[in-house]
């Protein structure tokens, strides 16, 4: 095939993309957050600006977060989360890309909810893992809406804890997703 | 007078009176006190810290909204290494206001036909004050850069100044 058939081809694929009707969408205003709880304190902080896109014909699912966007109630644990924990300013983002399984067809005009399954890998500090967790979406008075949770072990991300403290914070954290609304992606 | 106060006056001046026995010790335990106590009462103060008002803190840059959001989107590596945990004030014209709710307020500074943009999340207090500008005023923020995702994004941020009409 020559140069031209190609670019031809390329080309006829990209306007029967746009033609279909709108599967993709995305928010810049979704929710993380993460806790665990251990005899010495309780650990919890919130990121309110995670940027999300789903396409809800083909299920691709994906998440970007950045680590110094997790506030804290206290400075001190913010600090030590970003300098000596997940070491931000070398690794700023965590990305999740995965799967749903959708087995209904999801609409913006039908009110629906289902508990599908999300199968993909979620990269924190530079280290990869599978993850495979449910997850819920809802569609009410056009809204797309979405939530999961899932918990992770911080010795898979090679996050290590100081031998000081070590015996008295938690070793797993629980992780919860909330996507409000999900709006159209415009092209 | 405070009860510690008197025993610790006490505790010196009868040092006085018998120098030879007990000074030695006790000035060493007196010492031994107050760094035990300066230290844990710096301790206490500095695990309740809260995060700073940016408010009350010099930006360590100011910077326009179109050449941050350029900089980052040409050279991430190289934008983080200038702006990442740092406090900025970025100045630049409305393009969006996101609020959830009235708890969560994002406002988006920058051309409004460029692909990136500033995204400021309003620090509480002025959650109120951002509802009387209209899109397209240009507006100067500061807060704490946390990195670069589909805009740069800042947290914690205060309105800085608006231009008058």
């Amino acid at each position: 095939m020559n140069m031209k058939m190609l670019i031809l081809v390329f080309t006829l694929r990209l306007f029967s993309g746009t033609a279909q009707a709108q599967t993709k969408y995305f928010t810049k205003t979704g929710q993380i957050s993460f806790h665990s709880k251990s005899a010495m304190e309780n650990i919890e902080a919130m990121n309110n600006k995670v940027v999300s896109v789903l396409d809800i014909a083909t299920g691709q699912i994906e998440f970007s977060v950045l680590m110094k966007g997790f506030e804290f109630e206290r400075a001190l644990m913010q600090e030590h989360f970003n300098e000596n924990y997940v070491e931000s300013d070398k690794y700023p983002k965590a990305v999740f890309k995965g799967i749903i399984e959708i087995k209904e067809a999801i609409s913006l005009t039908t009110d629906m909810s289902a508990t599908v399954k999300v199968n993909g890998y979620l990269t924190i500090h530079g280290v990869t893992n599978p993850i495979n967790t449910t997850a819920l979406i809802t569609v009410k008075k056009n809204v797309l809406s979405a939530s999961a949770g899932f918990v992770i072990t911080l010795a898979d991300y090679k996050i290590s804890i100081p031998s000081v403290v070590s015996e008295k914070i938690n070793k797993q954290v629980t992780i919860t997703v909330g996507i409000p609304a999900y709006q159209p992606l415009a092209r | 007078m405070d009860n510690r106060w008197w025993w610790i006056y006490q505790l010196i001046s009868s040092n006085q009176e018998n120098k030879v026995r007990v000074s030695k010790k006790n000035i060493v335990i007196i010492a031994l006190l107050i760094i035990i106590a300066a230290a844990s009462a710096y301790g206490y103060k500095e695990y309740n810290r809260k995060p700073a008002d940016i408010a009350g803190i010099a930006p360590t840059a100011k910077v326009s909204a179109a050449i941050i959001a350029g900089l980052y989107d040409s050279d991430e590596a190289k934008a983080n290494k200038l702006y990442l945990g740092k406090t900025i004030q970025v100045t630049g014209a409305i393009a969006e206001i996101i609020n959830q709710q009235d708890t969560l307020v994002n406002v988006l500074i920058g051309d409004s036909n460029s692909l990136h943009k500033v995204s400021c999340l309003l620090a509480h207090a002025y959650n109120n004050e951002i509802k009387q500008y209209t899109i397209g005023k240009p507006i100067t923020i500061k807060g704490i850069c946390t990195g670069f995702l589909m805009d740069v994004e800042l947290n914690r941020c205060v309105i800085v100044a608006v231009s008058q009409p």
